[in-house]
């Protein structure tokens, strides 16, 4: 194993010997112990060592950047001064920078190696388990892993970031299968910083499961309405993701982001409050350090439907004169409501449980299409049957604003914390 | 890439072994609004072994190609091997074997060009969309390279070197109406190095006023119709059909988790004017978009139809899943990094083109749309597919109408095939996306115009 902060602060050298004015370095090594599961058998074990060290140079407002996954021999020197040369060949640009000199810090998270057994009986003990409970399933795929990383970040303004992480990480892969008949695949995914409860008790899997064995037999919409939703935890990430696209720097510096006067303002309704907080133990698979080289904070996108902050890297700051972000997002963690589940189930007069979105990526406007997968009807307050060929469209932007009730429960995945969301005016059309 | 004699690490093979050398190597520059965002190159490389036993796999990778490392993961995949197999037991028969040599380097031999030129082009073309069309609230201009480069050998005998290149330049356009952004991005390029796909930035000019003629008849569009309709679906989207909609169902691994393509080979699963084939390397005596001579199991790739005449002929395949259905394997086991095992993946799908011409198939429509560009799609173990349709118009009386907003078409494919009743004569490629499967890996997607019924997103 080689060493992150020496490797580091040599490819920060050879940078400023090769003539850089400013430049950052990081080192990144990543061990990880990966089981597969393949059409409901242990299949592959596979364990990947690598490297990666992105190097960055800024010399005369001009910007260079590159990675590799190899730092031995030459290769530093090598890549530093082609990061000179890709600085030389960009267009200058006031707005480039690096962190400022920030306290050195050590970040240390989870286990520093996996138990090799305890993946494989937790992944059998799940597979057996499934067997037992839902024997309809057919587990297409299921990973189980450990991933151990150990990361350097170093600046010539005198950061000095060293972060040690250990994290189990799954996803299951699924669908249900019975003669003939076949429902929709579904997919899950959670973290964990050990594995000291059964894979089944982590996040929505045992109800994506028992929903799959429901969804064998389905039925088409007929006719089209325009009703509520309760978007669930798993699909909530496409929600999210929506919004902080569209408060990043790609939007806000091309000036089309439809938030770019928003800030202070409200984008939701009062009930919805969101949060990134990638550093605080709240969210296990989170991040103690930002890409531009902060050390990460966590931080409040939306507070009771207002925008309190946009998710912009240094660079996209100096280049909108908006404020920076404290982290660079994701960890999200949505404050819960005070409506239990079965309740906002009970106020739902016509729509749909929506389960898994499958459409086309929304544009900056938020327009969207797509089938609603692995979802229900509801009408007159109770969930009714699972949805076929089921097409729902309307736009993300609209939903924050109408969103009428956030559940008491949540669904802790590792990597965000999401309650149930219930919204209006989504046209749900049939066939 | 450094170089290492794979076969000097031959006598350190046990049992079924492939060892495989890797580098991918990417060019990104970005122009977003005039501002020179990106300017990166990246190269991630290592080697990697993977080893059967009896049913069970090990795998294990290391960045750095030297004897030590390559002693090492040879070592460690065999180990990991042992260890599911002394649980699973699972005491299956050897893998179907075809020993095959194989040199394929598709490097352009033109002079390369700096990456300062590099930069010049994409900043004259940038400058260029910024002088002619003002009135544009934003635009992205990306130039996107990769080349992909490996050595191959395997325990029975296949050795193989490849270096298949792609290079695009993705532009962006948007303009704000009504206070809202309206977007439309366009992708050039294809297989090849920076050299072979372009000389001048001059040479886009006319294709990027023909996206901009589309984005502003997308400003004024409407909002499709939701509801099952007549559509006449361009070439980009008959390719990314018969990639989501068919291909995944077919991957012999999705066949055997419950496919709806299961069990019916030699069923009629779509009009008989439908023939599609998943091309290995060429169409015709034409390099497909990505080019596989051999796969990264050392299997020679062949072509696999697919459907022939609206039957379903075959699926595609990797050594495992040819043992498992008892056929041979047809070169679809494909590995994007080094540090990845191969998957089955498809290569270069495309449908076979018809008699019909654009023209006289939205002139048959009464009332329906015709739908050119696609982005995103995806595919259900049920065979419902869904796409994203970033463009697209109404037809009426035969003639085109208004464009339309953002949608998404969905439809059960084998129900879906069978309402095609018309098919263009041409065949166009397309292959800057990217297909996620466990990996991403580039694929291509081919096919002509179709005329058919799919169920359309809207309000």
């Amino acid at each position: 194993m080689e060493k992150p902060t020496e490797i580091a602060r040599e490819g920060l050298a050879a940078l400023l010997g090769a003539g850089a004015e400013k430049a950052q370095c990081r080192f990144t090594q990543t061990t990880t112990d990966e089981l597969n599961v393949d059409l409901g058998e242990c299949s592959l074990l596979r364990t990947t060592f690598d490297t990666h060290i992105d190097l960055a140079a800024i010399k005369d407002r001009r910007k260079g950047s590159t990675s590799l996954n190899r730092s031995g021999g030459p290769a530093l020197q090598e890549a530093a001064a082609a990061v000179i040369g890709l600085a030389a060949a960009s267009a200058p640009d006031e707005a480039h920078e690096i962190a400022p000199a920030q306290p050195a810090a050590v970040f240390t998270a989870g286990a520093s190696r996996p138990d090799r057994d305890k993946l494989y009986s937790r992944l059998k003990e799940l597979l057996h388990e499934i067997g037992a409970r839902y024997p309809r399933i057919m587990v297409r795929q299921a990973i189980l892993d450990f991933t151990r990383t150990e990361s350097a970040l170093v600046n010539s303004n005198g950061v000095d970031f060293v972060t040690r992480k250990g994290i189990y990480r799954a996803s299951v892969f699924f669908s249900s299968r019975e003669g003939e008949r076949v429902s929709s695949f579904n997919i899950t995914g959670f973290s964990s910083r050990d594995l000291e409860r059964s894979l089944l008790e982590c996040g929505s899997l045992d109800t994506l499961l028992r929903q799959s064995t429901e969804q064998l037999v389905t039925r088409p919409l007929q006719g089209k309405f325009v009703g509520e939703v309760i978007i669930t935890p798993d699909c909530l990430g496409d929600l999210l993701a929506f919004l902080s696209g569209a408060i990043g720097d790609g939007p806000l510096i091309s000036g089309t982001s439809i938030y770019r006067d928003r800030l202070g303002k409200r984008i939701a309704a009062p009930v919805f409050s969101l949060h990134s907080r990638p550093a605080g133990g709240e969210i296990c698979d989170g991040y103690f350090v930002t890409a531009d080289g902060y050390a990460a904070g966590d931080l409040t996108i939306v507070e009771n439907g207002v925008l309190k902050s946009f998710l912009l890297s240094l660079y996209g700051s100096r280049k909108t004169g908006l404020p920076r972000a404290v982290n660079d997002g994701s960890a999200f963690v949505v404050d819960p409501g005070e409506t239990a589940f079965e309740e906002m189930v009970r106020s739902v007069k016509r729509g749909l449980l929506l389960a898994r979105f499958s459409g086309g990526v929304p544009g900056e406007s938020g327009d969207f299409a797509g089938v609603a997968k692995n979802s229900y009807l509801i009408e007159d307050g109770e969930i009714k049957y699972p949805l076929s060929e089921t097409m729902i469209a309307g736009n993300f932007a609209e939903i924050f604003k109408s969103i009428t009730a956030v559940s008491r429960e949540r669904i802790d995945f590792g990597s965000a914390l999401l309650p149930w969301v219930a919204a209006s005016g989504v046209t749900v059309s049939g066939k | 890439m450094p170089e290492l004699n794979l076969r000097d690490y031959r006598d350190l093979f046990s049992g079924y072994t492939e060892l495989r050398a890797q580098e991918n190597r990417t060019v990104n520059i970005t122009f977003v609004r005039g501002n020179n965002t990106l300017n990166s190159r990246s190269s991630t490389g290592g080697i990697s072994a993977r080893v059967y036993r009896s049913g069970s796999w090990g795998f294990a990778s290391h960045p750095v190609l030297s004897a030590e490392n390559v002693k090492a993961v040879l070592r460690a995949a065999a180990d990991s091997a042992l260890f599911l197999d002394s649980r699973e037991k699972k005491n299956r028969g050897p893998l179907p074997a075809d020993p095959t040599t194989s040199e394929s380097d598709f490097s352009t031999t033109r002079p390369r060009r700096s990456q300062k030129e590099l930069v010049e082009f994409v900043r004259e073309l940038d400058d260029h969309i910024a002088s002619a069309y003002p009135e544009l609230a934003g635009r992205t201009v990306s130039l996107r390279c990769l080349d992909m480069e490996k050595r191959l050998l395997t325990a029975d005998g296949s050795y193989a070197r490849s270096m298949i290149p792609r290079s695009f330049i993705y532009v962006d356009l948007a303009l704000i109406r009504a206070g809202q952004p309206v977007e439309l991005f366009d992708v050039y390029g294809g297989l090849g190095q920076f050299e072979e796909q372009f000389s001048s930035p001059e040479e886009l000019f006319e294709k990027i006023a023909g996206q901009h003629r589309h984005l502003v008849k997308k400003s004024e569009g409407v909002f499709a119709d939701a509801g099952l309709k007549t559509c006449v679906l361009d070439a980009d989207l008959a390719g990314i059909l018969a990639h989501e909609a068919i291909g995944h169902t077919v991957e012999a691994d999705i066949v055997r988790s419950g496919s709806a393509a299961g069990g019916r080979i030699g069923q009629e699963v779509a009009a008989p004017l439908i023939t599609m084939i998943d091309y290995a390397h060429s169409y015709k005596g034409k390099n497909c978009p990505v080019p596989v001579l051999v796969d990264d199991e050392g299997t020679r790739a062949q072509d696999a139809v697919i459907i022939e005449k609206g039957v379903l002929k075959s699926y595609l395949h990797n050594k495992e899943s040819a043992a498992h259905f008892k056929v041979a394997p047809t070169g679809n086991a494909r590995a994007y990094q080094f540090s990845d095992e191969p998957l089955i993946r498809m290569r270069n799908t495309a449908i076979l083109p018809g008699s019909s011409s654009l023209e006289e198939m939205i002139a048959s429509v009464d009332d329906g749309y015709y739908l050119i560009r696609a982005s995103n799609g995806q595919a259900d173990s049920t065979s419902e597919f869904m796409f994203g349709v970033v463009l697209g118009y109404e037809i009426k009386q035969g003639r085109l109408r208004r464009a339309i907003k953002d949608t998404t078409i969905s439809g059960v494919a084998f129900d879906m095939l069978k309402t095609v009743s018309m098919i263009s004569g041409e065949m166009n490629w397309m292959s800057s996306g990217m297909c996620g499967k466990k990996q991403l890996i580039p694929v291509g997607m081919g096919g002509p115009a179709l005329k058919c019924r799919v169920n359309l997103g809207g309000r």
